[in-house]
Formats: C-alpha cells, sequence, structure tokens
C-alpha cells in the first residue's frame, strides 16, 4: 500500500463511516406527543389580583413557575398610547399582580418591557402599567424602556417565513418568561392574542412579517418559549384593533386565560369573540409545528 | 498681590452670566415629554423676553401676542439700567464669552468700524415685518442658539454618548458596565432626547451658529457688536438709561486700559464710555488702576452719544423693507403652495404663520415623535427654518400635543386633546403602483393597523387577486377614508417597504384656512 492509496482508503472510509451514522433529529414535541392534554386555567371576576391568583392556584401556584432566584420576564402588551378602559393594552392591574407573584415566588428580578408601536414613554405612561410596577415598590421590579443595544440576533432553524431576526436578549436570556397579552381585534390577524404578543420583543423593521404574518409568529413561537402565557381578557376590544381608542368597541368580560401551552391559550381565548380556533392563522402555524394544542376537545379547562 | 479681597464686580456678572446660561440649559433639556401631556416649566421663557420678536411679530400679524408681552420689562429695565442683558443675561452672548479663545482670542478694540451697519439691518426688519415680510428669527440670537443647539449640538451628544456607552457594554468588563450602565441611565433620564434623534438642516444650524461665535476672531463679541438685532433695539433703549458706567477722562491718566480691554469697543480715546454700545461688562470698572470708573446716576458729563446714522441710509432700509415684501406675490408658491409642506397641527393659516412663526425650533425639539423639522426652500425664501412634518422620518403623535405649548408666539395654536383629535393637517393616499396587496398580491396593511383614529381612516377591502407567482390568494387592500384622516403621517411612517413610502400624506384638506379665496382654481 503506498501513500497514496493510503489517503484515498482512509478518505473512503471516512465518507462511508460518516454516512452511515444514523442522523436522528427528533422534535421534542413529538417524542411528548402522548403526554396529557393541555391545561387552560380560566378566571372571572372583578377583583385583578384574586383573578391572577385564582388562575395560578388552578396551574399549581407561581411556584410552578418561577424559582427562587429566577430572572423573570412579565410581557404585557404597551403597544400603544392608550388608556387602560380602551383596551388596547394589557391591564396595568393584572401586570401588577402578576409581577407580585413573581416576586413572591422569589425571583430575582422581575423585568417588564414591550417594543411599543406608538412612541414608548407615552405607551408606558398612559397604559398605567409604568406606574403599576413602580407601585409595588420592590427594587427587584423594574419596568425598562427598550435599550437598542440589546437586540441581539438569533437563528430561528425550524422557522420558514422567519429564519433569522434580532430579538430583545432578556426574552431569551431569562430564567422564566411569561406572556401577558390582552386579547383584542386585528385587521391583518384577525385578533391579536399571545403569539402576536411575541412580536413585542422583535427588534427591526417589524412591518416586514406581516407578508407571511401566521407562519412567521409561529416561526417565531419555536424561539420565544413562554412558561406560562396569560391573557387578559378583562376588556377585549372587538372593532378598530390593535389599538381602538373608542371605549364603546370595547367589552368588559373580567376574564382571565392562563396556560402553559401557548396554542392552547390562542385557541380558547379565539372562542371569546366567537371566532373557531383555526380562523388564526398563527394559532393554525403554530399547531402544525406541534408548539402546542388547538383542538378544544383536547384542551382540559380548569375553572372554579 | 494683596490677600483676596471680596469678588469684584465682573465676577458678579460672570456669576450671573453662568446662572441664566443654566437657566437656558434648564429650559432647554426640559423642553420634551416627562411623562404628562402638559409640560411643567415655561420652556418658550427666552422668547417671552425677547423685545425685539415681540416687536417684529406684532408689526407682521398686527396683532396682540399676549405671550410675548413679557418683553416689556426687558425693555423698562434697559431704559433703566443699560444694555445689561447683553452683558449679564443672552445665553449667546455668554457662548460668546466662553469660546472668544477658542476662536484666537482678540481682545477688546477700539474701533467702531461699522457698527451703525445694524442699525439700517433693524430698519430693515422691522419695516418688512411691518409690510408683512417677518425675518426677525434668522439673526435673532436667541433663535439662533436654539436652532443650533436643537438640531445638532444635543442630537450630536446623544449619538456620542450612546456610541460610546454602546462599546462600553458590548466590550468592556462587567465591573466596569456596573459603573457606567447608572450613569448612562442617569443622562438619558436628564439629558438626553428620548431616542436617537435627526434634524433637517442640521449642520447648517450649527454652521450658523458656529460663524456666530466665530467671528470673534475678527473681533470680541462681533455679533453683538455688528449684527444682534435684540441688542441693536437694546441698544436704543440704553441711548436713554438712567443708569451707566462712566468715570473716565482724557487725563485720567495715559494708562488706557479700559479702553484696550472693553469687549464691545464702547470706550473712545477721551475714555468716554458709550451707553448705546456698553454691556455693563464690568472689566473695566475692576481693572481701573485707579478706581475712577463707577456705575451710577448718568451725569451731565456723560454726554449724549451720536450713532452716525446717514439719513439716505435710513430712507435705503426704510425703503428696502417696505419694498421686499413685494416681491413675494411673484413666486410659484403664491399660486400654489407645495404639497408637500405639512405644518403642525393647530398652525395658523400660512401667511399668518409666517409672520407669526420665530424659528426658534422650539417645536421642533419637543416634537415627541421627531416628526418636525426645519423647512428649507419649500415655503420661500422666509420660510426657512419654519418647521413642517416629513412623515418618513417620524410621525405627529395622535395624543400629542406639545408643539402648540411651546410656541412662543401662537404660530401654533395651543389645542387640546378633543381639538388635536380634529385638527387636518393633511391627508394620506396611496401609491397603488407600489403598495404590496395591489402590485404584487402580498398581505400586509401595517398602514391600517397603526392609523390612529378611533374609527380608522383606513379601511380594507377583501379581494382575490393573482399575486407575483401567478397564484389566486385572497387578501384585504387598504383604501383611505377621507373624512376620518388627519394626516398624522404614521401610514406613511410606518410603511414596512424600503425607500419611499406607499401611503403618503400631503397637505390637501388642512384644516386652517386662508381667509382669501383659493387662486389657481377655476
Amino acid at each position: 500500500m503506498d501513500r497514496r492509496q493510503f489517503i484515498r482508503e482512509i478518505f473512503l472510509w471516512s465518507v462511508g463511516a460518516t454516512l452511515t451514522i444514523p442522523r436522528f433529529n427528533i422534535l421534542p414535541e413529538a417524542l411528548a406527543a402522548e403526554k396529557q392534554a393541555s391545561l387552560l386555567s380560566l378566571a372571572k371576576g372583578e377583583d385583578s389580583a384574586a383573578l391572577v391568583a385564582q388562575v395560578l392556584r388552578q396551574l399549581g401556584g407561581m411556584a410552578q413557575f418561577v424559582r427562587p432566584g429566577d430572572r423573570v420576564v412579565v410581557k404585557p402588551n404597551i403597544g400603544w398610547d392608550r388608556s387602560p378602559e380602551q383596551g388596547a393594552n394589557t391591564n396595568p392591574l393584572i401586570v401588577k399582580a402578576i409581577v407580585a407573584q413573581a416576586l413572591e415566588a422569589g425571583a430575582k428580578k422581575v423585568l417588564v418591557f414591550d417594543r411599543t408601536c406608538n412612541e414608548q414613554r407615552r405607551c408606558y405612561s398612559n397604559s398605567g402599567i409604568e406606574k403599576a410596577v413602580n407601585e409595588l415598590n420592590d427594587p427587584r421590579a423594574v419596568i425598562e424602556q427598550i435599550d437598542q443595544r440589546k437586540f441581539v440576533p438569533v437563528n430561528i432553524s425550524r422557522g420558514t417565513a422567519l429564519t433569522k431576526w434580532e430579538i430583545y436578549k432578556d426574552a431569551i436570556d431569562c430564567d422564566c418568561y411569561i406572556n401577558v397579552p390582552v386579547a383584542k381585534h386585528h385587521g391583518l390577524s384577525g385578533l391579536t392574542l399571545g403569539l402576536k404578543n411575541s412580536m413585542g420583543v422583535l427588534g427591526g423593521n417589524r412591518g416586514n412579517l406581516h407578508h407571511d404574518l401566521g407562519q412567521s409568529l409561529a416561526d417565531l413561537a419555536t424561539v420565544i418559549r413562554p412558561r406560562l402565557t396569560i391573557i387578559d381578557a378583562t376588556r377585549i376590544l372587538l372593532r378598530n384593533g390593535p389599538q381602538g381608542g373608542d371605549v364603546k368597541d370595547v367589552k368588559k368580560l373580567d376574564t382571565l386565560i392562563a396556560s402553559t401551552d401557548p396554542v392552547a391559550a390562542d385557541a380558547y381565548a379565539a372562542t371569546l369573540f366567537g371566532m373557531q380556533p383555526d380562523a388564526i392563522a398563527s394559532t393554525v402555524a403554530a399547531y402544525k409545528l406541534g408548539l402546542g394544542e388547538m383542538d378544544l376537545a383536547r384542551i382540559k379547562i380548569v375553572q372554579a | 498681590m494683596e490677600p483676596k479681597r471680596r469678588v469684584a464686580p465682573a465676577g458678579w456678572r460672570k456669576v450671573s452670566q453662568a446662572l441664566f446660561f443654566g437657566v437656558f440649559l434648564f429650559l432647554f433639556f426640559k423642553t420634551d415629554y416627562a411623562g404628562s401631556d402638559e409640560l411643567k416649566w415655561a420652556v418658550n421663557l427666552l422668547f417671552r423676553i425677547d423685545p425685539f420678536l415681540a416687536a417684529a411679530v406684532m408689526l407682521a400679524a398686527k396683532t396682540v401676542v399676549a405671550l410675548m408681552l413679557s418683553a416689556l420689562i426687558t425693555v423698562v429695565m434697559t431704559l433703566l439700567f443699560g444694555r445689561f442683558f447683553c452683558g449679564w443675561v443672552c445665553p449667546l452672548g455668554t457662548l460668546i464669552d466662553a469660546s472668544r479663545k477658542l476662536f484666537g482670542g482678540s481682545g477688546g478694540g477700539v474701533h467702531p468700524g461699522k457698527r451703525h451697519l445694524k442699525y439700517y439691518l433693524l430698519v430693515i426688519l422691522l419695516t418688512a415685518s411691518c409690510f408683512g415680510l417677518q425675518l426677525a428669527g434668522y439673526l435673532d440670537p436667541f433663535s439662533l442658539l436654539v436652532r443650533g443647539f436643537a438640531f445638532a449640538v444635543h442630537p450630536a451628544l446623544d449619538h456620542a454618548t450612546a456610541s460610546f456607552f454602546t462599546w462600553t457594554y458590548q466590550s468592556a468588563p462587567d465591573w466596569v458596565n456596573a459603573l457606567t450602565e447608572p450613569v448612562y441611565a442617569l443622562l438619558k433620564r436628564h439629558l438626553l432626547p428620548g431616542t436617537g434623534r435627526v434634524y433637517a438642516l442640521s449642520v447648517f444650524s450649527l454652521v450658523f451658529l458656529l460663524a456666530v461665535l466665530g467671528l470673534s476672531a475678527v473681533e470680541s463679541r462681533f455679533f453683538c457688536r455688528k449684527v444682534c438685532p435684540l441688542g441693536t433695539l437694546l441698544s436704543l433703549c440704553s441711548r436713554f438709561s438712567f443708569f451707566r458706567l462712566a468715570g473716565g477722562s482724557e487725563d485720567c491718566g495715559k494708562c488706557q486700559v479700559c479702553q484696550a480691554i472693553c469687549r464691545m469697543g464702547a470706550i473712545d480715546g477721551a475714555r468716554r464710555i458709550a451707553s448705546m454700545e456698553c454691556i455693563l461688562c464690568l472689566d473695566c470698572l475692576s481693572q481701573c488702576p485707579r478706581s475712577r470708573i463707577h456705575y451710577g446716576w448718568k451725569s451731565a458729563s456723560t454726554g449724549t452719544q451720536t450713532i452716525n446714522l446717514s439719513r439716505r441710509a435710513v430712507v435705503a432700509s426704510l425703503a428696502t423693507g417696505a419694498l421686499a415684501p413685494l416681491v413675494s406675490p411673484t413666486r410659484l408658491l403664491a399660486r400654489r403652495a407645495d404639497p408637500q409642506l405639512i405644518r403642525p397641527p393647530g398652525a395658523q393659516a400660512e401667511s399668518m404663520f409666517l409672520s407669526l412663526c420665530v424659528r426658534c425650533g422650539e417645536c421642533m425639539k419637543v416634537c415627541i415623535g421627531n416628526a418636525l423639522h426645519a423647512t428649507w426652500l419649500e415655503a420661500g425664501l422666509e420660510g426657512t427654518f419654519t418647521p413642517r412634518l416629513i412623515s418618513r422620518i417620524g410621525y405627529c403623535e395622535y395624543n400629542c400635543t406639545l408643539c402648540g405649548q411651546v410656541c412662543p408666539s401662537g404660530a401654533i395654536k395651543q389645542l387640546t386633546k378633543d381639538e388635536k383629535h380634529t385638527t387636518v393637517i393633511g391627508r394620506a393616499h396611496f401609491d397603488k403602483n407600489r403598495c404590496l396587496p395591489y402590485a404584487s398580491g402580498i398581505p400586509c396593511i401595517v398602514c391600517e393597523e397603526h392609523c390612529p383614529t378611533p374609527d380608522k381612516a383606513i379601511k380594507f377591502r377583501e379581494v382575490e387577486v393573482e399575486n407575483s407567482t401567478g397564484n389566486r390568494v385572497r387578501l384585504r387592500q387598504p383604501y383611505v377614508l377621507e373624512a376620518f384622516c388627519i394626516g398624522c403621517g404614521i401610514c406613511e411612517n410606518r410603511c414596512p417597504l424600503s425607500g419611499g413610502a406607499a401611503i403618503i400624506v400631503t397637505s390637501e384638506g388642512e384644516s386652517r384656512k386662508e381667509e382669501v379665496l383659493v387662486t389657481g382654481g377655476y
């Protein structure tokens, strides 16, 4: 065997060996396919703190999600320069109660933020959320204006419409991400719920996502994985969403939804508007990616 | 040297300058949204104590601007005490003094030079105002200063700070960031604009300001001596002032220190101090070796000074001021205004607006959306530095009424939130050749999402179209409902197309109307 042949054989053996190694690419969701039905916690009432406490209790309490020392992100919708009554942003009292619960569970830090559509300071102020968080008067609870330096490019390997985007660092780094959208009408996507609320952690020109919004949101949901989704339906905006502006378009429901399954939460929330889960493109796309359950019959709803 | 004595009189002047410059900076930084719809501070204070602007604006608009009546205080004080305003208060004067050494630091001068030209300039400016052409804002010291600071200095400072702290954030170790990040947060909270800002004519405004400072290289306080129309007006008042500096005389000594150091060149060979030029900096009083100079009730010995204006030149100035406005109606824009020229909400009808606007830049500084920018020539030569909305750069925030609150002359009326919601500054229209749902069958309607009117001015139709790849798709095509559109420009701003937007706002349908009939119709 001369040197040349030696090299050739080494090469061929290597190629052969490499090709025969089975390459498994099993999605975690596929392995978990047989797990029990998604749990969805539902509560109704006027008192925000009690509502939050109840939906959490039905899921085993905040301690199930926030461990002592965790860095928690609570991500409400603060997108618009609107008052709480106008139903365009998450109810500040709901946000406050969730942050309080996370603090009580021993979080090291609870960060609240959103990349707003209207001017940031006006949105934070007029949504009432800035005041609500500051009222807790706890140095661990921080409401932060978007810091452009914190957007980092993230590869979305399972994405088809969206493969790479800049995402707010804390949304990915944190130990526990709690998504707190408000349920409301939206011209393009029909409704804006949990998956759509994740757009608030994106940098860049978000308008471009609208070309294939449903799939983009589902793709995004493969990397933004809330440990808990709490949908604020205390007031829902029925028309002229996502920013409304007329209280006549707002319906008071006093309802709060919580689930560890982001798709199930969105699926159920659609029914509050008299819609079927499959009317929302992002819900369907996320279901197809195996990110959660959209079949209402297979979602276990717990309600006191 | 003897041991330290009490502060020299000129020292007190410096203290006052520092104090008023501090006030200027404080009000400048407070010209920003601070968490409530109403501004807490009278941030436009400087422009309300400026008698030159007040005179020009009231002459041009033929109306009394109540907000600017406080300028009378300055006039009365000057009649009593002389031009202390220029020496002790004016922030531009302070900046000129402070930067003097940077520009070669030529000391005081003897040359009275062409000092009378400024009077002709004032005559031209005020006469032109009288005949409806108000140009006061170009040369007013405060307008000039605030424009330079608001358009260039402040944003540049912000960008520099952001770059530095981004660098530390990205490359410095954690312990450094533990120190720098709180500093940055503090700066952002109190001194820097909310987000990085850009301004039209920023470089130009800065060069203008630097030129004024740089003229000190020719002569100290050159601008104050020979150009500043506010100073000129005050100098006319101080001719009659009751208190003034005096004491030197032809035979008081040979040193002539006072004459050599006078930054205004107000002291002649006979050591007479011209009260019209003297800005009471008190250098002479402090440095006179024999302490002969003092400030007090004017005595007969001080005499009066003449300005030596030529009658012919005064008449020529009057004529220039009166005739210049005659040319205005010969321009194209007299027949049709530029449709891209969108004025802020609450702006008066155009001719009144131009009469009232003092080009102070306050509205552009405070504009929360960074939407208001200095006009170049779109409103004519006399319209430069007036505010216009450039939607692609920033949009008019639906609930914000700040520009009307800071306008010192009422060129932009103060609107309530409800009035603002119904004030039309323009209307949007689609460019269907570029708009995605029309041009290529791609879903979008970001404009509809952002449209802020409670009943949206942008609606959509559901249609089935063939897209660019030949497939039939159902999608939503937006259209504008004119009756609801107020021209805020958020649609144009947020249109995701790169380059120009596919939805464009023009001044069509704006609420402010000229009294005269529209010209150019049929």
